[in-house]
């Protein structure tokens, strides 16, 4: 669905990621994990169009989007919402909503408010609460809902359970696999919660100083050595 | 007395119409417009030359100094700082480059105000509209007229901003514009709006301003301060803010300024702005974000479920 190739990109004259080789297989969740500062973050913005790219190639259902601007990507179905600030806290959750289909027609945007609060049922009883007035849970929903609302094939999730309960993690997980099994959804995920969120992915990539360290099943990572003396401290870094 | 608070309504309501505009270009474009003021008064002179020209009175041009001034707040952004912006210029530089064309427009409307005192061979280098005001039960039209401009202004703004896309879309522009892109708005096309407006509010604000002072080309010059004083005293990231410092600001400068002459005598009233500045510098040092940043504030909104 998502290919990368050879990918450089960082911001001004400061380079973050080096050659990137990645792919992002249509109805599969894929996840990346790595250390602090290992570039996860910036892969996604680049993805999006929100850095710089030096080089390489980003295509999207075989055509080249490397260099196309955010807005374009969203009218393809392509959705990114970052770690923080991914609601607009001075807007209502309707309007949140409603805004989220901005490029949609009148009607059209009704059904597809309506489909996404059907997917998160949770917002119903809040929508006319404001965004900045919502628990760090209802706010991952509502930032999932709105790409709903914007017909998004593939969802991208820069740490969606950072700074939440374990309980209310399990839930955004559990959401992310039934927009992947339910709603034709392919999500791609940043995580630092990284053996809980390998557990739900098909696909898992390991990022270390902005390089690609491993690529592969995300069974597969879960069990390499390098992923274990990372998150799991079987051996030190320095080690590793 | 009575003419005090007469003269302290109209200059807070033309103050409100005036940080408006540059509280909005601030949210939207992260620049703090110097020219502001010289827009008014490019206002006063259209007001001027449909008087003269063709007789119209000055309330009546209002409309027309409306979209003559969004075209010059467009014509600001295009010329002055679009091709800044583009180009990833600092803010300091975006704000050299107002300062600039508030220059440019000083010159411009000396120039033009030559010109005219040579088409009607009068002196229009000084002016005012006093002597065309009516009144309405003792009411003068100025303060009528733009009571009536703020109170359609902010029915305009809140039907907008709060009962339509594109008012929701510009809400969610001024918040956080990497996320409004993302949601696939232009946020181009907000800041374009912000700055037609703020040039249509103030140029219409200054169709109104030669009712209550006298006009020269360098009257700019001496509002701006109150201006600034006015959006950073209510609080620059909030369009309320506007509002609330427009009549703090222009209550204060005139009360304070009438009760100091009576103190100390009328040597005071040319210290009026004096008043503007140091509520302006005590903001800056005690709570930056102004009045609509504080946390009182905040409850003030929640209990109105703003």
């Amino acid at each position: 669905m998502i290919k990368v190739e050879k990918l450089n990109s960082g911001y001004g004259k400061l380079q973050i990621l080096f050659d990137i080789d990645l792919e992002v297989p249509r109805g599969e969740i894929t996840t990346i994990v790595g250390p602090n500062g290992s570039g996860k973050s910036t892969f996604l913005k680049s993805l999006f169009g929100l850095t710089d790219i030096f080089s390489g190639r980003i295509t999207y259902q075989g055509k080249d989007i490397t260099y196309i601007p955010p807005h374009e990507k969203t009218k393809m179905g392509i959705s990114y919402l970052p770690q923080t600030n991914n609601v607009f806290t001075n807007l209502t959750v309707r309007e949140n909503l409603r805004i989220a289909g901005y490029i949609l027609n009148g009607e059209e945007l009704e059904e597809r408010i309506n489909f996404a609060l059907e997917v998160f049922p949770e917002l119903r009883g809040i929508l006319d609460r404001k965004a900045g007035s919502l628990s760090g849970g209802q706010r991952q929903m509502l930032a999932m809902a709105t790409a709903l609302v914007r017909k998004t094939k593939i969802l991208m999730l820069d740490e969606p359970t950072a700074q939440l309960s374990p309980k209310l993690a399990q839930v955004i997980f559990d959401k992310i696999v039934e927009l992947r099994d339910n709603y034709d959804i392919t999500p791609l995920l940043v995580e630092q919660n990284a053996k809980r969120a390998l557990e739900i992915s098909d696909v898992g990539y390991m990022f270390v100083s902005g390089r690609v360290a491993y690529g592969g099943s995300a069974e597969s990572l879960l069990n390499h050595e390098k992923f274990q003396s990372y998150f799991l401290g079987v051996v030190g870094i320095e080690e590793c | 007395m009575i003419d005090v608070l007469i003269g302290a309504m109209v200059w807070s309501n033309l103050l409100v119409l005036l940080a408006l505009g540059l509280t909005m270009t601030y949210i939207t474009t992260g620049v703090p417009n110097f020219a502001q003021a010289s827009f008014a008064i490019v206002g006063s002179y259209i007001a001027l030359t449909l008087l003269r020209l063709i007789g119209l009175n000055p309330y009546l041009s209002i409309p027309v100094t409306f979209i003559l001034g969004g075209i010059l707040g467009l014509s600001t952004y295009y010329i002055a700082l679009k091709p800044l912006i583009k180009r990833k210029a600092s803010i300091e530089m975006l704000m050299i480059a107002t300062l600039a064309w508030d220059l440019i427009l000083f010159g411009i409307i000396g120039a033009y105000s030559e010109v005219l005192s040579a088409i009607t061979k009068k002196t229009e280098t000084l002016f005012v509209f006093t002597s065309l005001d009516f009144n309405i039960y003792g009411i003068p039209g100025r303060l009528i007229v733009s009571s009536l401009l703020v109170l359609l202004t902010i029915l305009g703004l809140y039907l907008l901003l709060y009962k339509t896309k594109f008012g929701i879309a510009l809400r969610a522009s001024m918040e956080n514009p990497s996320l409004a892109e993302a949601m696939g708005i232009n946020v181009e096309n907000t800041r374009l709006f912000s700055w037609f407006l703020s040039g249509a509010l103030a140029c219409m604000a200054g169709s109104v301003l030669p009712y209550l002072q006298e006009i020269v080309p360098q009257t700019g010059y001496f509002i701006v301060v109150s201006i600034f004083a006015a959006s950073i005293v209510g609080g620059l990231y909030h369009i309320v803010g506007a509002l609330v410092g427009g009549y703090i600001i222009g209550i204060s400068e005139s009360l304070f300024t009438y009760i100091l002459s009576i103190l100390l005598g009328p040597g005071v009233l040319v210290y009026s702005k004096v008043i503007s500045l140091l509520m302006m510098i005590a903001t800056v040092l005690l709570h930056p974000r102004g009045i609509t940043g504080t946390e009182m504030w905040r409850r003030v909104e929640r209990w109105l479920n703003l």
